[in-house]
């Protein structure tokens, strides 16, 4: 029997994008949005800005979205990476940027000839050697054009949203495509075997349906078992806020360590969403949160998206690009019979992946830094996943970059994290270490000149945003 | 600092054995020696000889050509190569049929639905297209045509994929040549003791029976079957695969080119499905090579030969070879200071020509992980791991081609069809049996395209297409898919005649 009906639960953000995504994707399925207690939590913890991954933003025009609707309704920024400051042992910032950095020598990996050039005891900082981080250092930018073959073509851009922004244009869209709104959800449902059916609601005519998307966050009554991630990600309570901000925004997102916690500030066009997350903070506008995940995201008739299947530390920025993923790997696993347990388990198969890579390199950014204070001490003396302390091993040892599906970050973007951390591989790599010093050298130079021509020819952030809202 | 000195580069990479795996090996490490440090020696016996029977290929072999700097005529001429498009099967989904599993993608994807969706919903709707027709080099396969892909992306002809079928011995010979030039030295004589280091457990030198002793920091070891250095020295376990992949057997038999009936060159090899195992056929320049895989549970030596000899189109040249295998891998390829590559490492049954391939791999993930004498563990578990997922995908792949069958002529079938098979299938088989979808893992060898042509050749279709196809025009997906196939038939009418294009670029010397 064909899926007829879908009930979202959640009309916040998350089931929102849900919503439309399906309604565009799948257009011959009714489907209904109730909304449900919690629902402004469906990505995790509420903050007022969001990032878009460079690669999101392929799945936002692959889903139909425009990009010049973003910017022109979500107050949407151009971001280039992350400034870190205090997560180094030696109180160095570090910038870790979206796209590549340096240029491979031959076979051999640019950060493997850092790591040999720092070995024969030249000083290198790999944030030179990227043009994001270079860009956003010295406020130029132009989003790259699709037919650039020069060092431009290295840029990858993300793109910052105002959250309450984002939900209204997707709800807008949604309805526009049929999708409509059957009221508040009891939390009630009924069920014949493992399978749900219908659910109620408060105006009192249930919601019959064929599949359910929970994307009501973590407290969904809903939620089966659960695995908690307490000991990697100790901090629980979380306040944010959303100021204005005239100044032209930062092309970064910025991410501070602070003794027990972390703080970031996501630029918005005309404000700026901040986020304090510690294990201690107190007061009425303190958002506490539990981290972990479910057992499995898709059982029976019912699938978990967002914060509903796993709640991560949101230190790595990943909430908005996990919450996307899972939505459209359920477009491609859209069960075209009310039997869907052959999508079921190849849905878990992948979104296990996605939530074992987005843990291990939020993980390894939480347990495995330099920060200073006791908080960091414990964290540090945590044993990992082996999965996870495999990762960090063999990046130690000899800078190695263990790659799964799944991975949200290819190699740039673990050795950027690393580098920002203070993990330094001991020794480099046979081959780069085969390498004359002096090929190394004239090659970094190469390297640093081109990137440098190219931020040139880019003009100052400042002068698109008046262009483009002119 | 001592421990620099402890650490430093290999001094010396010992390749024991010089089969097709030790002599790529000995290619590819020439470049080692680069750094003035390392030296590469290769040792093989004469007197034992080589397995020599691996001469299809797979298109990641044009990647392994290039890194080496070979030029493809000068390749092509000197192994007596041809040009191989695909495969195709005979009888493997039922005795009578036959389908082509072609290289390169189908069609191409519309607004991110893929392209056998797209084939999957036309058909749904009355409009069957012979699948062939999507691909290009299966419609040049079909024409007995070959033409190099053109460099315009947007030409139909770019869309073609090939990879080649050589003589192995040549092979080897031709890979000799070029590592010899470039500083490996060889050494000929039989390896009679591998000497262990007494603290380490690593391998310290190989003696030969003419008390030569050859030390070494890395080695490799390619002496086939015998497994002389990773199993003989070291120990490590043969994981067996036959509850999966029952043949065990093969015997193999050169015969003439151009008998009667035997018809123009094939630009691709033919797996001829028999009783308990399949025949293969593959096209040279100065002969065709012919082989009966089989399973010796469900048939004798004598039978084998017999069904062999009956069945080739062209005068015997030679006397049939026995071979014995099983089906599996070394769980660990990689131990101490020891790298297998080639059959020592493991033996997937050739059905889809992957050995060689699986040396390439081998290869490249070395040179990426490439220790230096400390040899940190990681590297090896690391290598240990990517090559445990490779051999584990290729395994499934090939175990489709005997499951998803519906010959039922045999016990030998019938158990194969009836057999469990890898949880890891189980599942991708549910998958494409309910809506044709198909995911790739941890960059696997084989592309939907591959897992498209083997589940609908062996019969595998889908009770319906991906909903999303459904939100494509259908008469716009139509044309455009009319169109799609009339410039491929155009192209290949267009390209020369296999034979034709290789007696004009790389004919080989009259054997
Ligand atoms: C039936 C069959 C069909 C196949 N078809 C294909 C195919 O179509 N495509 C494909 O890619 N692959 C195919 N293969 C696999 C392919 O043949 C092998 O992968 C390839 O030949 C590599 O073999 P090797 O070099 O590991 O071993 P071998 O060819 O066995 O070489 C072993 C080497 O070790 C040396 N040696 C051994 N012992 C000693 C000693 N004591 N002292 C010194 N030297 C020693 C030998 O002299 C020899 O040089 C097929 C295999 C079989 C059995």
């Amino acid at each position: 029997m064909p899926i007829e009906r879908v009930a979202i639960i959640g009309g916040g953000l998350c089931g929102w994008l849900a919503a439309s995504m399906l309604a565009r994707k799948v257009p011959d399925v009714q489907i209904i949005v109730l909304s449900a207690q919690g629902e402004e939590r469906g990505l995790g913890i509420a903050n007022g800005g969001e990032v878009l991954l460079p690669q999101d933003i392929e799945t936002v025009a692959a889903t139909g979205w425009r990009g010049g609707d973003l910017l022109k309704h979500c107050s949407a920024s151009f971001v280039l990476g992350t400034a870190m400051s205090g997560w180094r042992g030696d109180g160095m910032p570090a910038f870790v940027p979206f796209g590549e950095i340096g240029a491979p020598l031959g076979p051999v990996p640019f950060h493997q000839l850092v790591a040999v050039a720092r070995a024969r005891g030249h000083a290198v900082n790999i944030a030179n050697y990227a043009l994001g981080a270079l860009c956003a250092q010295s406020g130029r930018f132009a989003p790259p054009r699709g037919d650039d073959a020069s060092v431009l073509a290295t840029l990858a851009f993300g793109l910052t949203v105002d959250t309450g922004r984002l939900r209204d244009l997707l709800r807008a869209d949604a309805r526009r495509q049929g999708v409509t709104e059957a009221g508040m959800w009891t939390g009630g449902a009924d069920r014949e075997g493992t399978t749900i059916t219908a659910l109620h609601t408060a105006a009192g005519d249930g919601v019959d349906t064929d599949l359910i998307v929970d994307a009501s966050g973590a407290d969904s009554p809903l939620a089966g078992a659960f695995e908690g991630w307490a000991q990697w990600f100790p901090f629980d309570r979380a306040i944010t806020a959303l100021r204005p901000a005239r100044s032209v925004p930062p092309l970064y997102t910025d991410l501070a360590a602070l003794a027990d916690g972390w703080q970031a500030f996501v630029p918005l066009a005309g404000g700026v969403a901040e986020t304090v997350v510690s294990g201690s903070a107190q007061g009425p506008d303190v958002q506490s949160f539990r981290t972990g995940r479910q057992r499995r995201a898709w059982e029976g008739n019912l699938v978990r998206i967002g914060a509903a299947a796993a709640q991560h530390d949101p230190c790595a920025g990943l909430q908005l690009h996990l919450a996307l993923a899972d939505a459209a790997r359920l477009v491609a696993l859209f069960p075209a019979n009310r039997d869907c347990r052959a999508e079921a388990l190849e849905y878990d198969r992948q979104w296990r992946e996605t939530s074992d890579c987005a843990f291990d390199y939020t993980a390894l950014r939480l347990a495995r830094n330099g920060a200073a204070g006791p908080v960091w001490d414990a964290l540090r003396a945590t044993d990992l996943p082996e999965r996870t302390q495999y990762r960090h091993d063999l990046y130690a040892g000899t800078g190695r970059v263990v790659l799964h599906d799944g991975e949200v970050f290819e190699t740039p973007g673990w050795v950027a994290q690393f580098e920002a951390t203070g993990i330094l591989p001991q020794r480099a790599d046979a081959l780069a270490n085969a390498l004359p010093t002096q090929a190394i050298t004239a090659h970094l130079g190469k390297v640093r000149e081109a990137m440098l021509a190219g931020l040139g020819r880019l003009p100052p952030h400042a002068t698109l945003l008046a262009e483009m809202h002119a | 600092m001592t421990a620099q000195v402890e650490r430093g580069p290999l001094r010396r990479v010992v390749i024991a054995g010089g089969g097709t795996a030790g002599w790529m090996a000995a290619a590819a490490l020439s470049r080692l020696s680069g750094n003035g440090v390392t030296q590469i020696v290769l040792v093989e016996s004469e007197e034992i000889g080589t397995v020599g029977v691996g001469e299809a290929t797979i298109p990641p072999i044009k990647t392994f050509n290039a890194m080496l700097g070979i030029d493809e005529d000068e390749f092509v001429a000197a192994t007596q190569g041809t040009f191989k498009l695909g495969i195709e099967f005979a009888g493997w989904g039922r005795e009578g049929e036959a389908y082509l599993h072609p290289f390169g993608a189908y069609g191409a994807d519309i607004s991110g639905v893929k392209f056998h969706q797209i084939w999957l919903k036309l058909r749904a709707a009355g409009i069957p297209l012979p699948l062939d027709d999507f691909n290009m080099s299966a419609t040049a396969a079909r024409m007995g045509k070959f033409d190099r892909p053109g460099a315009d992306p947007r030409s139909a002809l770019s869309q073609l994929d090939y990879a080649y079928h050589f003589d192995a011995g040549l092979y080897a010979g031709f890979l000799r040549t070029y590592a010899e030039a470039r500083g490996v030295v060889r050494h000929e004589g039989r390896i009679a003791h591998v000497r262990l280091d007494g603290e380490s457990g690593h391998i310290a030198a190989l003696h030969l029976d003419d008390d030569r002793v050859i030390e070494g920091d890395l080695f490799i070891d390619c002496t086939g079957f015998r497994a002389l250095l990773i199993e003989g020295a070291l120990g490590s376990a043969y994981e067996d695969w036959s509850h999966w992949l029952p043949c065990d057997r093969a015997v193999a038999v050169p015969c003439a080119r151009g008998g009667p009936g035997a018809g123009p060159l094939l630009p691709y090899t033919r797996s001829t499905a028999r009783s308990a195992g399949w025949q293969w056929r593959i096209p040279l320049q100065h002969r065709t090579g012919n082989g009966l895989v089989y399973s010796s549970r469900h048939m004798s030596e004598d039978d084998a030969t017999a069904t062999l000899l009956g069945n080739v189109d062209g005068e015997i040249t030679g006397d049939p070879r026995p071979l014995r295998f099983v089906t599996g891998m070394r769980a660990r390829p990689w131990v101490k200071n020891c790298v297998a590559l080639g059959l020592a490492s493991g033996f997937m049954e050739p059905l889809e020509s992957t050995s060689i391939h699986l040396v390439q791999i081998g290869i490249s993930k070395l040179l990426a992980l490439l220790p230096d004498r400390s040899f940190p563990a990681h590297e090896r578990d690391e290598y240990n791991r990517l090559t445990a997922i490779q051999w584990a995908q290729i395994r499934d792949f090939v175990i489709l081609h005997y499951h998803a069958n519906a010959r039922g002529d045999s016990t030998f079938w019938r158990e194969c069809a009836t057999m469990p098979i890898p949880e890891t299938l189980e599942r991708k088989l549910a998958l494409f049996r309910s809506t044709g979808r198909l995911f790739r893992y941890d960059d696997e060898l084989f592309t939907d395209a591959n897992w498209t042509a083997v589940m609908l050749g062996q019969g595998v279709m889908p009770q319906q297409h991906d909903p999303l196809a459904d939100t494509l025009d259908q008469p716009q997906v139509r044309d455009m898919a009319l169109r799609m196939t009339d410039a491929f038939r155009r192209t290949a009418r267009a390209m020369p005649a296999h034979a034709d294009f290789i007696a004009q670029h790389c004919a080989g010397r009259p054997i």
